[in-house]
């Protein structure tokens, strides 16, 4: 969904007056109970808890960073790959760049379901990031979720960026599952066991467009303008319009299930682990060649991973001494068929000029450090591996792909909970062992800045 | 054979969970208090322990855990575990536990509020809109919240109302009991310098000066000119400056070699497992730390 900036501007002036509300609310006499039965924590206050995340970025890198080998488009051969939809992307830019300003809207609904909504405005577009209700009635621990969400499946996938702990997301989410993660449209039933210790399992059942898991075309026409001659050398306009003869198939496409586990170990300590898979019925890509070649891929997918979270937290003033280890795995296979077709006349293409069975596997990893140096000050460092794994064709050719890895180290100083600055840097060693084009290992390195700010009443942060 | 058995277990299990009331308290001095009035109605696990400061915890799955299983969440209220509570209780999945249900109880939400309606500005720092939070150093206050968990405790539970009455009542009059020589002690005080306003509702009580603030503004790190400027504001006067465990000394310590002043670190929560006594040890403590 994308608009002009005047409606972003417009959503934030809306923002702006909703708060302008709730703070008058808030400091009306009727509102100042004391005693009574009424609950006075956050949340009945404001109604809806309302917040915008402002979050900047600068970065400067020694070359262009591509993706990690074997997972881009590649840029020497310029895909297309018809994605229904481009979502804004949480990549970094050169320079200075406002990356987002995040609006959040989240409280119960009723007595019987809770509401959220998140909203992503940059400069030149308003994106709906998350929209959900969540039931808070259903008994034995049982908890229903449905509309647009952050999959549960793993650790990061469901933080936002104001969450992160670095500027940019591990490679994992970005290349595995796209710049917003596994985000997609659909319900989620999840359980928590009354056992001793932390348990959670759940399944989704999601529409199956993401394009790193569940790419999704569907049926359409494919179309090419040009310019014949006729025999008297006048050019000719003629146009070709045929059908891309992919499946048209409604949702769902794609399922997930998760469990999590947290052994007690503890006030100091907490320790989560994880477990996550997937599998979309349907996955296509096409690329419709200029030369009027179309070549397709349409199978399924499937996806498995782990994911561990350690922290440890002593009790030191504004985060001193805390540490926090987290690490994640996530291997994708796609079973797709090659097919590429060409246009016999302007309304039809001829049979396939090539079909091949084609399976990609690929895995991506991160592990990442953070430690809090001195009360608001922290430091991390992060491993991303993607491609360890890494069968991957372009075309129908196998990629030689080699692994990828990244090395980023970061500090930041959280003046207050509502405010973080950070320094970041990076050095990709892409597609390692191989030379590029040029004879050159293709490393680059990367700096960032970057403020992050929160505005209002914001919903307390998930584990 | 089996199915035996399993009905033999399933009696077992609901057996357990009617002997007694499960409570999760957010921070240990509910939970003394939860023990106090439920006596061996309930049983409680405490969520946040001592010498942490209850504004910047985390949810953590051993507190969903505890949440998933309680029949009830005791908690301070009025912001202080906004940072946590809402994200654990969501995480836990148990619908018994959401404001504004039975299994949801908030003490702030039971008596009067010092600095209620300040203005909720961030500019103002860390505050906190509803009031100050943190009643649970004032004895009287406890006192009464206390009485408002054994009716709380008595619509979970009707069979023991009366038992959880008169528990609420011994609480009140074992805080009365001390509270003229706590009083009499702290009588003539000359006034006390506090790192936050965790002893604000202590110190009214025994009605000792709150003459400053070790921080700037509430939830921001003491900064060089602002301890110079209490300095200069307190010069010559008398008086103590206390903050707790989980509050570093280095303002503290600065204050102390200007002016003379005596410093205490003290906790402001008892152990997970303690109960009236060590509550009010803890608070004599404060007591006698007043006097320079």
């Amino acid at each position: 969904m994308r608009t002009k900036p005047l409606s972003s501007l417009l959503a934030l002036s809306l923002l702006g007056l909703a708060m302008g509300q709730a703070q008058a609310q808030e400091n009306s006499p009727e509102n100042h109970h004391s005693g009574g039965d009424n609950a006075v924590t956050s949340g009945t206050g404001f109604n809806p808890a309302i917040s915008v995340i402002l979050d900047g970025v600068f970065s400067r890198s020694s070359r262009e960073v591509e993706e990690p080998a074997g997972f881009g488009d590649g840029d020497e051969h310029g895909h297309g790959h018809g994605h229904g939809e481009e979502g804004h992307s949480h990549g970094v830019e050169e320079g200075f760049q406002l990356r987002e300003a995040e609006l959040v809207l989240s409280g119960p609904v009723d007595p019987y379901f809770d509401m959220m909504v998140q909203v992503g405005v940059t400069p030149s577009e308003v994106e709906l990031e998350e929209a959900y209700l969540q039931t808070r009635a259903l008994p034995y621990g049982l908890q229903l979720k449905g509309g647009q969400f952050l999959s549960d499946i793993g650790y990061i996938n469901k933080q936002h960026i104001h969450d992160w702990d670095f500027v940019d997301q591990p490679w994992m989410r970005e290349f595995l599952f796209g710049d917003e993660g596994l985000s997609d449209t659909g319900v989620q039933l999840s359980w928590v066991a009354p056992t001793a210790f932390y348990s959670r399992f759940g399944l989704e059942v999601l529409e199956g467009d993401n394009e790193g898991v569940a790419n999704y075309v569907g049926e359409e026409e494919v179309s090419l303008s040009s310019v014949n001659q006729n025999p008297d050398g006048t050019p000719q306009p003629v146009e070709f319009e045929a059908d891309n003869g992919l499946e048209d198939k409604s949702g769902p496409r794609l399922f997930t299930a998760f469990a999590k586990f947290a052994p007690d170990l503890g006030y100091d300590r907490a320790l989560q682990l994880g477990v996550f898979g997937g599998h979309a019925t349907l996955y296509q890509e096409q690329e419709f060649h200029s030369d009027g070649e179309l070549e397709t891929l349409e199978g399924d997918s499937w996806f498995a991973g782990v994911d561990a979270v350690y922290k440890y937290s002593g009790g030191g003033a504004m985060g001193q001494g805390d540490f926090t280890l987290q690490g994640e795995y996530t291997l994708r296979t796609k079973e797709l068929k090659f097919t590429e077709r060409s246009f016999i006349n302007s309304e039809e293409f001829g049979p396939p000029e090539e079909e091949v069975d084609l399976r990609f596997k690929q895995d991506a990893l991160y592990v990442q450090g953070l430690y809090g140096f001195a009360p608001r000050w922290n430091a991390g460092v992060r491993v991303d591996a993607a491609g360890l794994t890494n069968d991957s064709f372009e075309g129908s050719e196998p990629q030689d792909a080699g692994a990828s890895f990244r090395y980023t180290g970061q500090v930041s100083f959280a003046p207050t909970e509502f405010s973080r600055i950070r320094a970041q840097l990076s050095y990709n060693d892409l597609d390692h062992g191989h030379e590029d084009d040029h004879g050159h290992e293709p490393g680059a390195w990367q700096f960032f800045l970057q403020y992050n700010l929160s505005l209002g009443q914001h919903g307390a942060h998930a584990f | 054979m089996i199915r035996f058995s399993l009905l033999g277990l399933l009696m077992l299990l609901s057996g357990l969970s009617q002997a007694a009331v499960n409570i999760a308290a957010t921070v240990p001095n509910m939970g003394m208090l939860a023990r106090e009035i439920g006596g061996e109605h309930v049983q409680v696990t405490v969520m946040a322990p001592p010498g942490r400061d209850p504004h910047y915890l985390e949810a953590r799955p051993s507190m969903m855990a505890a949440l998933r299983r309680a029949d009830m969440v005791v908690s301070v209220g009025a912001e202080l575990e906004t940072g946590w509570l809402p994200a654990a209780i969501q995480g836990a999945g148990n619908r018994e536990l959401v404001p504004g249900k039975k299994g949801y109880f908030e003490g702030a939400a039971h008596i009067k509020r010092l600095n209620e309606g300040q203005q909720a500005d961030r500019s103002r720092g860390d505050v906190h809109p509803r009031g100050n939070p943190h009643f649970y150093l004032d004895p009287q206050r406890m006192a009464t919240v206390g009485q408002a968990l054994a009716e709380h405790l008595a619509r979970l539970d009707p069979d023991n109302r009366d038992d959880y009455l008169s528990r609420a009542t011994a609480f009140r009059q074992a805080v009365e009991e001390q509270l003229p020589q706590w009083r009499s002690q702290a009588a003539g005080a000359p006034g006390a310098l506090l790192y936050h306003g965790e002893p604000d509702y202590l110190m009214a009580l025994l009605d000792v000066p709150v003459v400053g603030y070790i921080e700037p503004k509430p939830g921001i790190p003491p900064t060089a000119r602002h301890l110079s400027t209490l300095v200069g504001e307190l010069e010559g006067r008398q008086g103590v400056v206390l903050y707790t465990d989980f509050q570093p000394g280095k303002g503290p310590d600065f204050i102390h070699r200007k002016l003379g002043w005596p410093t205490h670190q003290l906790p402001i929560q008892v152990a997970t497992e303690a109960d009236r006594d060590a509550y009010f040890a803890m608070i004599r403590q404060w007591v006698e730390a007043v006097q320079p």
